[in-house]
């Protein structure tokens, strides 16, 4: 999948002015427990009470170009994508760069900075807009809001880039 | 250009160096020889052995711990941590569950329908499939991009592992996993480099596979610890998804469609 930077571009200024738009009351909703704010529950598996919180996490670490891979026996060991080009275009070939089960991190990577709007690719939100359909890729959870995507992270979503 | 001052100690650094050169040509090459075979068939033979081993366990739970890696745009990698445990009866039927901190995921095939659960948000995808759980994996991860945690332990001993494409094999010596005296082996193929421990004698079980991907210089490497239980106590119910109340269909989107 290519991106050229100017739809990304447009589509990152969409998806802000949607998380302005957005944020305010979708809060609220979460504080109330009702409305559309949908609980993005934690993982914690062991029965780990305690959530995880990543909103200080730093947004390199979300710039991944490549991952280890867990099954010898799979057709996803053979090539990776990792060559990005910046300057032009983006390739967001993901689909191949989400192998593993352990992936539970969305590729992000392939964002690159984009002046203006390098926040909002791997930037945390604590709650999404109503309209957001969910769709498992890959065998993770997504929210699809329009052009913006997000993924639940504990209590939180992370914007991430379409993941196909 | 070499500076005049610096000849003599040059030609005296190449001297010294040609020195013991001369003498290891000379000397017994007893030590360090080259192998005939870079891929042992003793080494081939322990994976067949284990995969018909693996093949045989009909029910069984196994349960793992990896660290993975994930590369930077820069280089710089980070480790992470993740689980899994699965609940097996052979031919077709699994229960696998993953957790780390980040999310909980649920795998369930009772042999017709295959369902992915997401607890924390009660969402759920199933699709209709038969077939064994090789099969399973397999159309799992081409038709969605879906990885089975421990996929190679279903695939090994069947044709869908071929072992043809590994280009180096050696016996790397024993070590012990836990307790657990193991053999620990060492291949090469295509992008990977792989090692596995597995418990020496006539049940040959694998306890620790590390992977490590060559397909970037900075070398992401996953390391996998197992654990079995051949006598579980599970009952076949635990192979039967019914969606729980206020749990939510979601399509689980297949890798065909663009």
């Amino acid at each position: 999948m290519k991106k050229s930077l100017k739809t990304s571009f447009v589509a990152s200024l969409a998806a802000f002015v949607l998380l302005g738009f957005a944020m305010a009351p979708a809060a609220e909703a979460a504080r109330g427990g009702g409305g559309g704010a949908r609980a993005a529950g934690g993982g914690g598996g062991g029965g780990a009470s305690r959530q995880v919180n990543n909103s200080s996490r730093d947004a390199r670490a979300n710039n991944v170009r490549n991952t280890s891979v867990n099954n010898v026996n799979s057709s996803r060991n053979v090539s990776r994508d990792v060559n990005i080009d910046r300057d032009v275009n983006i390739d967001v070939d993901v689909d191949h760069g989400h192998g593993g089960w352990d992936h539970d991190y969305h590729p992000v990577a392939t964002a690159a900075v984009i002046a203006g709007t390098a926040a909002l690719i791997g930037s945390i939100v604590y709650s999404i807009p109503p309209s957001c359909v969910p769709i498992n890729y890959g065998g993770m959870i997504y929210q699809q809001c329009g052009s913006t995507w997000y993924q639940p992270q504990g209590a939180q979503y992370i914007v991430v880039n379409p993941p196909y | 250009m070499i500076p005049k001052k610096l000849a003599p100690a040059l030609a005296l650094l190449a001297l010294s160096l040609a020195i013991p050169s001369v003498y290891a040509q000379t000397a017994p090459a007893a030590t360090v020889q080259p192998t005939g075979n870079a891929v042992d068939p003793a080494s081939i033979e322990a994976l067949k052995n284990m995969g018909a081993h693996l093949q045989t366990l009909k029910r069984f739970q196994v349960s793992t711990e990896l660290t993975g890696e994930r590369v930077l745009a820069d280089g710089q990698k980070l480790q992470h941590t993740a689980a899994a445990d699965l609940n097996v009866y052979r031919p077709n039927k699994l229960r696998a569950r993953m957790h780390s901190s980040r999310s909980e995921r649920e795998i369930i095939y009772d042999g017709k329908h295959a369902t992915l659960y997401t607890p924390a948000q009660k969402y759920y995808s199933t699709v209709e499939f038969t077939g064994d759980l090789g099969e399973l994996i397999v159309k799992l991860e081409e038709k969605y991009a879906v990885q089975m945690p421990l996929a190679d332990m279903f695939l090994w001993g069947t044709p869908a592992a071929s072992f043809d494409k590994i280009e180096s094999a050696m016996n790397a010596g024993q070590d012990y996993i836990d307790d657990d005296l193991c053999d620990h082996y060492a291949f090469r193929q295509a992008n990977i480099d792989w090692q596995i421990w597995i418990t020496t004698g006539s049940k040959p079980l694998p306890r620790k596979l590390v992977i490590t991907n060559r397909s970037d210089e900075a070398r992401p490497q996953s390391v996998s610890l197992m654990e079995w239980n051949l006598k579980p106590t599970f009952k076949d119910s635990v192979f039967k998804f019914t969606p729980p109340k206020g749990a939510t269909a979601v399509e689980l989107h297949s890798t065909d469609k663009k």
